[in-house]
């Protein structure tokens, strides 16, 4: 599904309300947006909201022989996913210019800064749920989990948070933490990647504006201001987090679903109060034909090879049924045979069936279901089975003279 | 014995939030115990022409595990949540159109399927789709000793003989989707669809005061 | 006319079957197609089998191979399944990567194994934590015409009755597995798990074996797997129109029988080979 395109008047009114110093949310120019991170049960694993925009991360780990360049070094992998649920316009194994984007972005400011593994939050608006692989591969038998301790947490140097500043009419207005509507009218992007000691590790300008130096200062300074805010709040997130999981408290996505929303609700532990189950089953059996007990017995047409079915019963379709599960390539060479063997009308049909007028014998399916039994209506529809089974005839042919 | 059937047949507490994302037109979070599955569905949108069916809405499902591609697992899962949403869902009132549902599993705890199928559920009721029923999805384990533990952890569905999901309509309560593991014989299977059948009132009542605290306008 | 009939509407023309309690090719509604079993059809696999139920025609070939055990499980050998639908066997697949029934399919195979227990995974061990077998069994239709399930599950037990492997020992000095070609034994197959499916039309008639076009006007679908002891490994149904207790029972009653047909087929096929070796 195609993104809809944004509109002209709505282009115009974003720029405009731009130009007034006015976002969208009623939010000041070097506003962040509302974050908020949950832990789930597992280790590794959060999800963090930035005002609508939703993220999903999972840092998983396996043991795997080390790369025989970097014998003494882990392997960190990173995978960003844009999921459908995002937005109808990310398709599923599509590698969309967006995603290579930030994929790359993730991993300069993560592997490349070398702070071992972090969690980060790459800001970009519209409502992602994106699914991180930090696949984690050890070289030693440690269990490895980002930005927990219980298994022996991972050594972290330093979390780099990006910043996002977004740049309209050619870099004369900027904004912090643009929004997906935002995004769209923008001219360009500058992405910044910094630690609370403000360094930066990654710096990422698209968009193909041209800034000053100024601006790029400008901007590194209120990243920092941003990047201290955030990183606190993490740690104190993870603070609380560890307090809770240490008092046995309640923790995970369950604790997370807000009690005062009309769109939420929670049920406590509910009792299935059943106790004529048993009963109740034995009836159903037992109301229940059990299954016949005579079998028919397959009938063996070579060694190796054995048939069973219901029309084999049937007394007088057994020629033809045999006919047309047997029936092969070398079809031509038994013909004359066949006739001999069978009543006239039923060779009659045979071979207009040989010769696949398919729509002929269907005629007569139907003339045969409202007038005769419905044997008839078997022996007709072999017809058009004839040409597609294609077992060995010749050495059933053999074993069915006998039969006869 | 008996007070060992009773403790055993309980679901664990369960929770809803619709309409939490804003980008698709329904979405949910469905948390049962510790397992938990976020929906999105988009639509009814344009259908890509050569994924066209002339007389009603096409439905793509999509779960994404955790970590990890998704797999042949996830295939086979998708097409269950696929064909019992497109059961319920009265598809021919949008022809020519696509519905797309996707699944996110946020946590893995045990009875994931039946956890994907109600978030599915919830999210299609939140997008406003029009359904011929409910359905939701209950997750059965029998153990070592013969016992039925409704909605089973990770950890009890790792240590039972035979974990059975169903579907369960919400018009007769009858079995829209089954899949199993493990053997069993025909009494505890038929134990088993009774035992859900009664716990699918337990789900569909939750259904029913979800959406009517939503509607309610008061908490 | 009536071809037109059946062409303009399909759903139609079942129905005015199904109203007289049989089916457009004459089978009545509980009816399954001839069932025909071939087994040892091809020379180069160590186990093979050829089934087809009416039209739909499967061919299984097993291959086993030398590897080391899984580290999770170092005395159980495993089995690896793989269901295959080439455009060969009908113009509704393409080709390319397996589609979503095909792998669908394949999971299903490798679930009856492992709910069913056909063989001990300990069977294909051949030194704990070193050697196993690993039986790749490939499954490929050949020609699809509904009941694709089914046919693939007596292919593979049909198959895997039919393997012979050879004895590999590890020898003391050498640390090195060497096989024995001259000495082949038979697997132990515990159990003979078999499908019966079904395809639900109208919500509440219920036919057994559907050919592709059933298939395709069916409501829901439905595959019963039992067990020579009629406990059950698989009750499948992927969604669909709803069935009630008391229906899925009629189909597991049918399964039961179905299952002592063909398990009576493969053992006499079995038995038919035999004494010529």
């Amino acid at each position: 599904m195609r993104e809809t395109p944004l509109s002209n008047c709505e282009r115009d009114f974003l720029l405009k309300a731009i130009q007034e110093k006015k976002r969208l949310e009623g939010r000041q120019t070097y506003d962040y947006r509302n974050i908020k991170i949950t832990f789930g049960t597992d280790y590794g694993c959060c999800i963090v909201d930035l005002g609508k925009t939703r993220v999903l991360a999972q840092v998983s780990c396996e043991l795997v022989a080390p790369k025989e360049s970097r014998p003494t070094e882990g392997i960190l992998f990173f995978n960003l996913e844009l999921s459908p649920m995002a937005s109808p316009s990310f398709e599923l194994g599509r590698q969309s210019e967006l995603l290579v984007k930030l994929n790359r972005l993730l991993e300069r400011c993560l592997r490349n800064s070398k702070c071992i593994d972090t969690e980060s939050l790459c800001v970009v608006s519209g409502e992602k749920v994106w699914q991180i692989r930090v696949d984690v591969h050890g070289e030693e038998v440690t269990v490895y989990s980002a930005d927990e301790r219980d298994p022996i947490p991972l050594s972290i140097y330093h979390m780099p948070i990006c910043v996002s500043f977004s740049f309209f009419l050619q870099g004369t207005y900027l904004l912090v933490d643009p929004c997906e509507r935002e995004e769209r009218v923008m001219d360009g992007l500058l992405v910044i990647a910094m630690n609370k000691h403000r360094e930066i590790c990654s710096i990422q300008s698209s968009g193909g504006i041209m800034l000053l130096k100024e601006q790029v200062l400008r901007c590194s300074k209120i990243a920092s201001v941003k990047v201290s805010e955030i990183t606190d709040l993490i740690s104190r997130a993870l603070e609380n987090d560890k307090r809770v999981r240490k008092e046995g408290g309640k923790f995970g996505f369950a604790e997370s679903i807000p009690k005062q929303r009309i769109t939420a609700l929670k049920s406590d532990e509910a009792a299935i109060e059943m106790t004529d189950m048993e009963e109740k089953a034995e009836g159903i059996i037992s109301s229940t034909e059990p299954p016949s007990e005579p079998v028919p017995s397959p009938v063996v047409r070579a060694p190796g090879t054995g048939q069973v079915g219901e029309s084999l019963e049937n007394a007088w379709g057994v020629e033809q049924l045999e006919e047309e599960e047997e029936d092969s390539v070398d079809h031509v060479m038994d013909e004359g045979q066949e006739k001999e063997e069978e009543e006239e009308e039923e060779s009659q049909y045979c071979n207009k069936a040989d010769v696949v007028v398919i729509s002929d014998s269907e005629e007569e399916e139907v003339v045969v279901l409202h007038q005769e039994a419905q044997v008839d209506s078997k022996q007709q529809v072999s017809g058009p089975q004839q040409p597609g089974t294609g077992d060995s005839k010749k050495k059933k042919k053999k074993k069915k003279k006998p039969v006869q | 014995m008996e007070v060992d059937v009773q403790s055993t047949l309980t679901l664990r507490e369960f929770g809803c939030e619709q309409n939490l994302l804003s980008r698709p037109d329904g979405s949910s979070s469905f948390v049962q115990g510790d397992s938990s599955v976020l929906a999105g569905v988009y639509g009814p949108a344009e259908v890509k022409v050569n994924k066209e069916i002339y007389d009603r809405a096409t439905l793509e499902v999509v779960i994404h595990p955790k970590s990890g591609p998704p797999g042949v697992r996830e295939r086979a899962r998708e097409q269950c949540v696929r064909e019992t949403c497109e059961a319920a869902l009265l598809s021919s009132l949008h022809p020519r159109s696509s519905l797309s549902l996707v699944l996110q599993v946020v946590h893995d705890d045990g009875s994931l399927l039946a956890c994907c199928l109600n978030a599915a559920c919830m999210a299609l009721m939140d997008a406003g789709l029009p359904m011929g029923c409910l359905f939701c999805g209950v997750t059965c384990a029998i153990d070592q000793e013969g016992q039925i533990i409704t909605d089973p952890s990770a950890q009890q569905e790792k240590n039972s003989r035979a974990v059975l999901t169903f579907a369960i309509d919400s018009a007769q309560r009858r079995v829209m989707m089954s899949t199993t593991k493990g053997s069993f014989s025909v009494n505890e299977l038929q134990q088993c669809i009774a035992v859900s059948q009664k716990a699918s009132e337990k789900i569909f009542q939750f259904y029913r005061d979800s959406v009517k605290r939503r509607y309610s306008k008061t908490l | 006319m009536a071809a037109g009939f059946k062409t303009a509407e399909p759903l139609e023309y079942h129905r005015s079957f199904l109203k007289e309690n049989c089916r457009p090719d004459g089978r009545e509604l509980g009816e399954f197609r001839t069932t025909t079993l071939n087994i040892g059809s091809i020379s180069t696999a160590d186990g093979s089998a050829l089934v087809k139920i009416g039209n739909t025609t499967v061919i299984c070939g097993i291959k086993g191979e030398l590897a080391s055990p899984p580290t999770e499980t170092p005395s159980k050998g495993y089995i690896v399944p793989n269901v295959d639908l080439p455009p060969l066997c009908s113009s509704r697949f393409r080709p390319g990567p397996p589609g979503e029934q095909a792998q669908a399919a394949s999971q299903f195979v490798a679930d009856v194994i492992e709910s069913s227990e056909v063989i001990q995974g300990e069977d294909l061990c051949i030194e704990k934590g070193k050697l196993c077998w690993v039986l790749y069994c490939d499954i490929m239709c050949l020609d699809y015409d509904g009941n694709l399930l089914d046919a693939c599950l007596v292919a593979l037990v049909s198959a895997l009755e039919n393997v012979q492997l050879p004895e590999v020992t590890i020898s003391k000095e050498t640390d090195l597995a060497e096989v024995n070609m001259d000495k082949k034994r038979h697997l132990n197959i515990a159990k003979h798990p078999i499908g019966s499916s079904f395809a639900v039309f109208d919500d509440s008639i219920v036919i057994v074996d559907p050919t592709a076009e059933e298939e395709s006007l069916s409501t829901a679908m439905m595959t019963v797997v039992t067990d020579e002891d009629d406990r059950l490994c698989t009750l499948y149904k992927p969604g669909g129109t709803s069935l009630s207790g008391e229906k899925l029972q009629d189909c597991i009653s049918r399964a039961v029988t179905r299952n002592r047909e063909v398990s009576k087929l493969i053992n006499t096929v079995i038995q038919s080979v035999k004494p010529q070796k």
